[in-house]
């Protein structure tokens, strides 16, 4: 294991540098936030099937490179095909249960089975793109007469000018973290391969869905009866679409969009399904993750004079990270525990409990 | 902060009347146990997203709830497009 996660770390740039990524041109870099991961699949960066097990196709039509800023631009240039800092990761783990065997069959998961989660998204451009904005729709919203009951609410009219530019640059940036996500599964799958001595195909490495969880999107959901189209905003959420529909591949239509939901590096993460009564309640959505429960500084504090690398040694994880404070701000008790998020939504049947994935080794930014 | 109803063991309800403003409750789907670990900004943030312009439904936030810029992570809520409206902090800076 340790010489794996040794191969990944080594094979997968991350940390807060840009040393490894694709060199992009200013016009490579424009096309890819039109076309998102099918940009990374013309570029010989995984398959035609990859995309199809992705949300959206990971491209949201309609995205406009104009409506980036250049110092978005200048932040993005660098970055494609890395991990970043923070609580993004790439995780080695094993299904530890099945909870849902049918399900758990449809999206080729079984117990004992080595799984890799990659955890990353549009890094600096989808940031800038977020902080350009923020003035933009803060003027905005004064222009077109919102009251905002919190500054930071800053919103203006979907129709307006400036909610469409929003929109559109914002479609850029998750179109740039759905191909990273395809660059780095591609990072990987080769690596494991270099390791293990053997073709992705040979080891059976496909990927199971890509999705987001920090997205706006035009939807069509009923609500008291009644089809309307919705700008669904999912912050720390994730979509959860349940069996039947069209935006599922075929393949697992008969059983429910994969959710997946990422936990700390010591307890676990989970595959979800979504269900109708996320249609219903939550405009197909349940949760995304653990959710912290600490602060970074507060985490750091609780850190000090701790070794959390041989902690989770101890525990059976091996642990690589980039940064110098990663590993105490991301440590297991600076999180909720992921089992208890889940057994909520599980229990309120937003989603149903497909698999529990323990983690092995993980590279950390 | 407002009025907090709990609905089932699964859900809280922030009422519509609980701040000025609010077009809609919120819910947050939360059992007892996390409940104790919900931080009052956060709630606080959910009734905000409740005031702005063509919410539809409810303000919903997830039991991985914590406090973010405006939204709350772990945030869902849906505008009407035709008289809602989008918000970058919807989104957050780490966007996908």
């Amino acid at each position: 294991m340790k010489d794996l996660v040794g191969v990944l770390y080594n094979s997968v740039p991350s940390g807060v540098g840009t040393k490894g990524a694709l060199a992009l041109s200013l016009d490579d870099e424009r096309e890819l936030l039109k076309k998102g991961a099918r940009w990374a699949v013309e570029r010989g960066f995984g398959t035609a099937d990859d995309l199809d097990k992705t949300e959206s196709g990971g491209c949201i039509e309609g995205a406009d490179p104009a409506a980036v800023s250049g110092k978005a631009l200048e932040r993005g240039k660098n970055q494609q095909g890395t991990l970043g800092s923070g609580n993004h990761f790439l995780e080695i783990q094993y299904v530890s249960e099945i909870f849902d065997e049918a399900a758990a069959n449809a999206f080729g998961l079984f117990k004992g089975q080595i799984t890799v989660m990659i955890h990353t998204g549009s890094r600096g451009l989808g940031h800038q793109v977020c902080t350009d904005y923020l003035s933009t729709m803060e003027k905005a919203a004064k222009k077109y007469g919102i009251k905002l009951y919190d500054k930071e609410l800053a919103a203006a009219p979907f129709n307006s000018p400036e909610a469409q530019q929003y929109f559109s640059a914002m479609k850029g940036a998750a179109n740039y973290a759905w191909a990273n996500r395809q660059v780095i599964m591609h990072q990987t799958m080769e690596a494991f391969s270099r390791a293990l001595g053997a073709s992705p195909r040979e080891l059976g490495l496909r990927l199971v869905y890509d999705v987001a969880h920090n997205i706006a999107k035009v939807e069509h959901h009923t609500v008291g009866g009644t089809k309307r189209a919705l700008v669904v905003h999912r912050k720390g959420a994730t979509r959860a679409f349940a069996k039947g529909h069209a935006e599922l591949p075929e393949s697992y239509r008969h059983i429910g969009q994969p959710v997946l939901i990422p936990g700390d590096m010591g307890r676990a993460s989970y595959v979800l399904t979504g269900t109708q009564k996320a249609m219903a309640e939550t405009f197909g959505s349940t949760c995304h993750g653990a959710g912290r429960l600490m602060s970074r500084h507060k985490a750091i504090k609780a850190a000090k004079g701790r070794a959390i690398w041989r902690e989770l040694e101890d525990q059976g994880v091996t642990v690589m990270t980039a940064g110098r404070t990663t590993l105490a701000e991301e440590m297991p008790e600076a999180y909720k525990d992921v089992s208890n998020v889940v057994e909520i939504v599980h229990s309120a049947g937003i989603s149903k409990k497909v698999a529990m994935l323990k983690p092995l080794g993980v590279v950390k930014g | 902060m407002g009025d907090i109803i709990r609905l089932d063991g699964n859900r809280i309800e922030v009422s519509a009347d609980s701040k000025e403003g609010m077009l809609v409750p919120g819910i947050i789907y939360v059992d007892p146990e996390l409940e104790r670990h919900l931080e009052a900004q956060a709630i606080d943030q959910v009734a905000n997203v409740a005031t702005l312009p063509g919410i539809v439904g409810v303000s919903m936030a997830m039991p991985d709830i914590h406090t973010g810029y405006g939204f709350p992570i772990g945030g869902v809520a849906a505008f009407d497009i035709n008289d809602g409206v989008i918000s970058p902090g919807g989104v957050g800076y780490d966007i996908n």
